[in-house]
């Protein structure tokens, strides 16, 4: 993490309210511990009801089959989930992040049934999920 | 990889001239010698343009360490940068980072403490008017001086080429301050033949090349040499079309309808979503504290994580022993009953969002519950540019946003950040 | 930084092809290649006709998020046993003309060696659904590499089986050894819609694989646009000259008649 300042300006008082403050200024290099990504559960045909916490059983399962017992105790959060749409944000730990994709690209089944997972969108930052210029459709 | 073009009308060639353009790098040995071999003239066919290829491409490879899988427990890069200063501080550079973040494809204020969205702010936001798309624009057409007469000097304009994907295709842009910005692939490059520098991020190898034009120069004038050659690269050497997001700010905008009529142009609309919502867990902010104090304050990088779950409808209130998530509100938190949440998509100039900027500064004229508003903005992702002319790119996301923190005694917070392709922002 | 390709949509009935076609389009692949294979131990070897994509769609898929149409080409892969199998790839040979790209899966060391020094393709696969049946060594992977010849790994199997992913995943860094993340390609293979992956999916998966970010990237991108140049020259006068129709004829140019641009 890198850390640099610059500091200048004056107070000004006023009545009430807190005084202005200093400028101050923070650059954080990779400070995100964690990574979010949007993903999309997908079936062929007909697509097979799963709640949240099958949902997440699934996605849990796939990183122990290929990254074993240290891969599925990563910290792994499941933040947001649509039951109708199998849209769910996921959250994983920055140093989990390629080992939780390559799970998901590599989850080809679930009950017998085949499956995909997409990866709409990944980001450090939540924030960065709220719009997707790539999905900006003007038709 | 040796490419070589021997462009224009077709000449009798022989294979003698053949292999001498080729010597010079000596490429293969035996696929030249080979084509010396053959003394015949080729046979020139009317209407054909001549290219010379030698068969060892090389491909481009990074640099390759012997760690294999290192890259597994790896991150990408991305940058956060936090800002505190007050509006009426003379260097104050809030203007500046709204200004020079050309390209915006969504807008959101969020009011904690308020119901239905303020009069001001509301009309400010439908006030916003339209911005067009228009198919298959020559990029030349950028270039003509009556173009530029009629936009560039005129006000603002701004162009940023629609549905190209900055880490696959070619992409355009043109930035209100009259640059031309061409970000190309090395097949496009070396046709175009305009001057350009290898990009930043594609590596040892270039791949992708950025084509700067300032349009504003005074060299450009009809009759120069410059234009000819700029023109005649763009409009018959190598043409180069694409969709646009066109948005002119001048009181005349529906003008652009009328000037590029011979086109398929449509103009779009804002898309605005309006939601309260309740109840909602929000962070304690403190204005002279970007780092937070424990107990007191959240800090800068905690209440921007907050704002992506506010943003995307988080639940924030979860127990360390959930199976599912263990996501919270940072710390301390205080309940605010209903909370407004407007969110405005399309290509949204930063004169639209200095204008909304300046409401909710006026939004504290009068005493309101909460201490802060906010305003969050993304850009787009396959922006050749991010901030002023810094070069962008697509990595895994092509994040590159920012947030303002508007506080009620005219000071700000402002947090803006890229992902692994961008440089710092400014 | 090129658009994104696979190379190897796996030839089968019509109406799976054209949803996996539709699949590769709604991924965000712009160019596609439909691979004919010829196995060479189960008949005598006959290559026939590519399937002609103006069959397959009277309007081609458009890729997700742009305005341009999916790209399709043709692919054909020899299964090799025997060096005989190799004859049809003589570049004077019409069989290979029809394709855009050509392939050879070697079953021998001895076969292995031969395409990647002296045999006419564009492609060498790689095994990646059983243990390597022989030792891949240093000299022929450097000369495919001097060559311009590329190495393909299919991640279909993988997805299927773990027992294969473990053989996939092996086999893939026991290549990278030697070619050190050079002239590779990662490519589907898929028979079915769900056995395509996103672009970047697959990126990410080469990492796995002992790529690394930016290789990961080009063997999905730049590699296969060097590739499908490398098959295009076979295509064309012993590879060295090409000729092109141009779309206007120029009246009396001011411009110098000839100009060259070399770039590396």
């Amino acid at each position: 993490m890198s850390l640099s300042k610059r500091c200048h300006g004056e107070c000004m008082p006023q009545s009430k309210l807190p005084e202005p403050t200093s400028y101050e200024r923070i650059v954080l290099k990779n400070f995100s511990e964690y990574y979010y990504m949007k993903v999309q559960l997908v079936f062929q045909g007909e697509s097979v009801p799963l709640n949240a916490a099958q949902f997440k059983l699934l996605i849990v399962n796939a990183l122990r089959t290929l990254h074993g017992e240290v891969g599925s105790s990563l910290p792994l959060d499941l933040l947001k989930y649509n039951e109708d749409t199998l849209c769910a944000i996921l959250r994983i730990s920055s140093r989990g992040l390629v080992k939780l994709w390559s799970a998901l690209t590599l989850c080809g089944r679930y009950q017998h049934r085949e499956c995909a997972f997409r990866v709409i969108q990944t980001s450090p930052f939540l924030l960065a999920l709220a719009g997707n210029s790539r999905e900006l459709d003007l038709g | 990889m040796y490419y070589y073009g021997i462009a224009g009308p077709a000449l009798p060639i022989s294979w003698h001239q053949v292999a001498a353009a080729i010597t010079p790098r000596c490429a293969t040995e035996a696929a030249w010698q080979e084509a010396c071999s053959q003394d015949p003239p080729l046979p020139a066919i009317p209407g054909h343009s001549v290219r010379v290829f030698i068969q060892a491409e090389r491909t481009s490879s990074a640099h390759f360490t012997g760690n294999m899988l290192r890259c597994l427990d790896s991150c990408p890069r991305h940058l956060l940068v936090c800002e505190k200063s007050n509006f009426k501080q003379e260097k104050s550079r809030h203007s500046a980072h709204v200004e020079t973040h050309y390209f915006n494809c969504l807008v959101s204020v969020l009011l904690p403490e308020c119901g239905p969205l303020p009069e001001k702010i509301k009309s400010t936001i439908e006030g916003f008017g339209s911005y067009f798309v228009i198919r298959n624009l020559s990029v030349h057409e950028f270039v003509t001086e009556d173009f530029r007469n009629t936009f560039i000097k005129q006000g603002s304009f701004y162009a940023l080429s629609y549905q190209t994907r900055i880490d696959q295709d070619n992409t355009a842009a043109l930035l209100p301050t009259g640059k031309l910005i061409l970000s190309v692939d090395k097949d496009t490059y070396e046709e175009l033949g305009l001057q350009g520098k290898p990009s930043l991020y594609s590596g040892k190898n270039a791949m992708r090349y950025t084509i700067n034009i300032d349009l504003t120069d005074k060299a450009l004038s009809a009759d120069g040499k410059k234009f000819q050659r700029i023109n005649w690269c763009l409009s018959e050497k190598k043409p180069l079309l694409f969709d646009f997001l066109l948005a002119w700010e001048n009181t005349e905008s529906s003008s652009i309808l009328s000037y590029f009529s011979s086109y398929k142009i449509k103009s779009c609309p804002f898309t605005i979503n309006t939601t309260v919502l309740r109840d909602l867990h929000c962070p304690v902010i403190n204005s002279g504290r970007l780092h937070g104090k424990a107990e007191e304050a959240c800090s800068s990088e905690r209440v921007f994580e907050w704002f992506g779950a506010v943003s995307n409808n988080i639940d924030c209130t979860n127990q360390s022993s959930s199976f599912i998530s263990t996501f919270c509100c940072p710390f301390p938190s205080t309940v605010v009953q209903q909370t407004s949440l407007c969110t405005i998509t399309g290509f949204i100039t930063p004169e639209k969002i200095q204008r909304l900027l300046q409401q909710l500064r006026e939004y504290f004229i009068e005493p309101k519950l909460t201490t802060w508003v906010s305003l969050m903005v993304h850009g787009f992702a396959d922006s050749p540019v991010s901030w002023g002319e810094n070069e962008h790119g697509f990595c895994r996301g092509g994040e590159n946003l920012y947030s303002f923190i508007i506080f009620n005694n005219e000071d700000y917070w402002v947090q803006m950040a890229v992902g692994t392709h961008d440089d710092c922002p400014p | 930084m090129a658009v994104f390709v696979d190379l190897n949509i796996m030839n089968t009935d019509v109406k799976k092809l054209q949803n996996i076609i539709e699949m590769a389009a709604h991924l965000g692949y712009s160019t596609v290649a439909i691979n004919h294979v010829a196995d060479s131990e189960k008949k005598k070897l006959e290559i026939a006709k590519p399937i002609s994509v103006a069959e397959l769609f009277p309007s081609l898929p458009i890729v997700q998020g742009k305005c341009k149409p999916i790209k399709i080409l043709t692919r054909l892969t020899i299964i090799a046993s025997d060096p005989s199998h190799c004859n049809v790839l003589r570049s004077t040979s019409p069989s290979t003309r029809w394709y855009d790209i050509v392939a050879v899966f070697p079953k021998t060391e001895k076969l292995f060696h031969a395409a990647c020094t002296n045999i006419d393709v564009d492609l060498v696969c790689i095994n990646v659904t059983e243990k390597h049946p022989f030792f891949i060594r240093k000299p022929p992977v450097n000369a495919a590499i001097e060559r311009g010849i590329f190495f393909e790994l299919i991640y279909t199997p993988a997805i299927k089986d773990s027992t294969i992913r473990r053989y996939t995943i092996s086999n893939a860094l026991n290549l990278m050894q030697f070619c050190k993340g050079k002239n590779i390609i990662l490519s589907s293979g898929a028979e079915r819609p769900l056995d395509m992956r996103g672009p970047y999916d697959v990126a990410t998966l080469g990492l796995l694989f002992g790529l690394s970010e930016g290789t990961s990237k080009a063997a999905l991108s730049t590699n296969c646009r060097a590739a499908l140049l490398h098959g295009e020259t076979r295509k064309t006068a012993f590879g060295i000259v090409y000729t092109e129709k141009k779309k206007f004829i120029e009246e009396e140019s001011t411009e110098p008649v000839s100009k060259k641009a070399k770039t590396e």
